[in-house]
């Protein structure tokens, strides 16, 4: 894998002035004075004008009768700076190095799990002090509905989390959860200061979280936003698509409620194409557009008997009702088709609404099932029936009314030609679910009615909107677009991070400025201090049990299932962080202290992506001497040595790995290492000092004692 | 081949797909997680969510992607 552009010109430049180097002076100076910028560019101090300050460097490297060794490493400068421009730019905007290259600025891979960027360690580290507020700043910079992700998302970023590989991922989503729950009933949620109005209009198109975020970035920004919304709700799929058992109306009604408060005005009812089309606002001076449209539309079953009864729904049609208040059962015996997670939401709805008897009929088998195994696991608890490696074959029934849905069971084999078990019928083994009501919840696809303006945009085959990920343009200028309606039916933060991805593009856009070649790298805010506890601790806090709504209120009402975590358990759990954003995992202090103090003290086997072992940071203090050499060679300072009431101690991110009394010297009373320590440079030196003095005695009065007993001068050697 | 939630892969190629852009390219070789299969209909040609190691969270045609040895023991 290539290195880091800056890096390399570290390097580059570390060279011209050893030497080896440039012979000219002025050569040499110029090269130190880049090399000091280029350093702190690496390390996350660098300012806005630091690389025009290198771009006026580099010219001096051709002054008159300069050498022609200095030109040339002029030139190979210019180069890498021509090249990497937006590398350079990225280590100073963002103050992450996703190459790791850059020590101090590898970023955490939960922050970069994020599609939205968020920068969780500050967050959490914020969430363990009891600063929520400020928790909160940090999500919003990234994403607009902290509460909502916290309540709803798919969280790949505790996928990622480097916890997981000691024991269990911290709960991060429940965590941003609390903190903007608190931090609103403490009137402390507070929206950034926008930038002055520069008296420019986009048009966004749904109000989505894709929609949502958008508009609240590009407000921040100083555009007049205005959203056009079909249904009479903000959210989109957020309040149509996700039950009020997870996802409470009123969360989403505050954090729209704190976008409308920048000035982003919400037009409902309002159908782009038809109340209002893109020539009406391009006459009211809106320059650009943002289509945020979502996935609304089902597919169709394609079995026979679907069209014949009013009782067989799709599921997003269903849910859509019951969001906007139709609150009547289904039906008694209620049958769901699918195996996806809104096949679980129109479960679990259709048993809140009274309905006896539901059941989840998926062609494939349990392990097979694209719904998130809590999402299954808590639609079991409440009743609902599976009936896995179930095909449908057609719907019955008598005049309007439903009897029962025909399946035939499958078996899942291999079709010729791919390695990719497929549902195949089983001949003869044909039965029925009795059901007065089918829910279809196969997927959705885009709805393109009302897009006809936008004649310049490309679709996929797919049927989504061709977009460049890194700006979420579309083929037609001044038109972008995002979340579901390019992706089909994904996750809610990853239209979040959309949105925010194309705020950034539409301002360029209307800028003048090029659109960058790939996603950008999530920013860094801060480093917040760690958190001190013991390795014991820090061992044995263990992710907290969610509280559960009682089951007999599950089962008839739409109150919040998950009741979040207490006080105690949050600030607990945060601190349960390993702190990726200052521990880069290198594993240097490993192999100092196994390879080159031959100790081998530090049990972490976390630090490989790909190759665990076990870790115990209580294990360290069996064998650790507090020597420091791991601490030493630690780039980042995350593990660090201090003294601390008469102890020199180990820590790792706070966490305190080891801690031995300090020892004074018997002869001078000066300070020395631990008991550990001197032993093992006794030890180490017992053939070349010998002990001339019972005493525990420094270097200094060791070699005076030597000398005036005539034993070889030999001080133990410091680590 | 189908993909779950939580099972550990390799960007082994390049997609002929028409989802696959340029800067993927820098995607090749590395190692990940699936965050979010397809969630509908286990459709061989949707693309889905995966968290790569050190590259942030993307979304992929499911051509280029295959489990990594450790994990094929396991199913």
């Amino acid at each position: 894998m290539e290195i880091c552009p800056v890096r390399q010109t570290i390097l580059f430049l570390s060279e011209q002035i050893g030497p080896k180097g440039l012979s000219d002076p002025k050569g040499q100076r110029i090269s130190e004075q880049i090399l000091s910028l280029a350093e702190e560019i690496a390390e996350g101090a660098a300012g806005d004008r630091h690389l025009a300050a290198i771009d006026a460097l580099v010219e001096e490297y051709d002054y008159k009768g300069s050498p022609l060794k200095t030109r040339e490493a002029g030139k190979i400068v210019k180069g890498y700076l021509d090249e990497h421009r937006e590398v350079f730019l990225s280590h100073i905007e963002t103050r992450n190095c996703p190459s790791h290259d850059c020590g101090k600025l590898a970023p955490s891979p939960c922050q970069m799990a994020c599609p939205a960027g968020i920068d969780v360690p500050t967050y959490l580290a914020l969430i363990a002090q009891g600063k929520d507020a400020e928790a909160i700043e940090v999500i919003r910079r990234d994403n607009p509905l902290p509460w909502v992700c916290g309540l709803i998302c798919t969280r790949p970023c505790e996928m990622m989390c480097v916890r997981a590989r000691i024991d269990t991922p911290v709960s991060i989503k429940f965590l941003k959860a609390f903190a903007a729950e608190r931090a609103m009933s403490d009137r402390a949620y507070k929206n950034p200061s926008p930038r002055p109005a520069n008296g420019k209009k986009v048009c966004v198109v749904g109000a989505g979280p894709g929609g949502l975020s958008c508009a609240y970035y590009l407000a921040l920004m100083g555009y007049k936003v205005r959203i056009i919304e079909d249904l009479p709700i903000p959210g989109g799929m957020l309040m149509v698509g996700i039950p009020r058992y997870r996802l409470p109306r009123e969360v989403i009604d505050r954090e729209v409620a704190m976008i409308e408060a920048l000035g982003v005005e919400i037009s409902y009812n309002t159908r782009f194409g038809t109340d209002v089309t893109k020539d009406d606002l391009e006459k009211d001076g809106y320059e650009a557009f943002f289509l945020a449209i979502g996935a609304h539309k089902a597919w169709d079953l394609g079995i026979q008997g679907e069209k014949d009864f009013p009782k067989v729904i799709e599921a997003v049609t269903f849910l859509k009702d019951v969001a906007l208040g139709e609150h009547h059962a289904p039906g008694r015996r209620v049958v769901v088709i699918g195996g996806g997670n809104v096949a679980i939401d129109a479960a679990r709805t259709s048993l809140r609404l009274g309905a006896e008897a539901v059941t989840i009929a998926y062609r494939r088998s349990r392990n097979q099932m694209p719904a998130d195994v809590e999402e299954v696991e808590q639609a079991e608890e409440e009743g609902i029936e599976f009936s896995f490696l179930t095909i449908p074959k057609s719907i019955e029934g008598q005049g309007d009314e439903i009897t029962a849905l025909s399946c035939v069971k499958a078996e899942l084999k291999k079709k010729k030609g791919s390695d990719r078990l497929a549902p195949v019928p089983i001949e003869g083994q044909d039965f029925t679910i009795p059901a007065d009501a089918v829910i279809s919840a196969i997927g959705q696809y885009v709805d393109d009615d009302g897009m006809d303006a936008f004649d310049g945009v490309n679709w996929t085959r797919r049927g989504t909107i061709e977009v460049n990920h890194a700006s979420m343009e579309t083929a037609q200028p001044g038109v972008f677009a995002a979340g579901d309606a390019v992706s089909g039916p994904a996750t809610v933060i990853e239209a979040i991070g959309g949105g925010k991805r194309a705020a950034e593009a539409i301002d360029r856009y209307l800028k003048g400025i090029p659109q960058p070649r790939m996603p950008k790298i999530p920013v860094r805010y801060n480093t917040e201090p760690v958190i001190e506890m013991s390795a014991s601790r820090k061992m044995t806090l263990k992710y907290p049990e969610m509280p559960m709504l009682n089951m007999d209120r599950r089962r008839t009402t739409f109150q919040q299932v998950e009741l979040g975590y207490d006080e105690a358990s949050v600030r607990a759990e945060a601190s349960r962080c390993l702190r990726c954003d200052i521990c880069r995992r290198c594993g240097e202090c490993v192999d100092i202290c196994r390879d080159k103090m031959g100790i081998n003290a530090l049990k972490l086997g976390y630090l490989e992506f790909d190759h665990n072992s076990p870790t115990d940071f209580r294990v360290t203090a069996e064998n650790c001497i507090t020597c420091g050499a791991c601490a030493a060679n630690c780039e980042n300072k995350a593990l660090v040595m201090d003294e601390k009431d008469g102890k020199r101690r180990l820590l790792l991110c706070g966490t305190v790995l080891n801690s031995q009394d300090i020892q004074y010297c018997d002869g001078c009373g000066a300070k020395m290492g631990s008991a550990e320590y001197t032993r093992f440079i006794s030890r180490k030196t017992r053939n070349i000092s010998p002990t001339t003095d019972s005493r525990l005695l420094c270097n200094n009065c060791q070699r005076r004692n030597g000398a005036a007993s005539g034993a070889p001068d030999a001080p133990p050697p410091m680590a | 081949m189908e993909f779950q939630r939580g099972d550990k892969i390799e960007v082994f190629r390049k997609s002929s797909d028409e989802a696959w852009e340029p800067y993927m390219d820098d995607f090749l070789g590395c190692h990940g997680y699936i965050t979010d299969p397809d969630t509908t209909v286990n459709d061989p040609d949707a693309l889905i969510e995966i968290s790569l190691e050190g590259k942030g969270t993307h979304r992929l045609p499911q051509d280029c992607l295959r489990l990594l040895a450790d994990q094929e023991d396991t199913r």
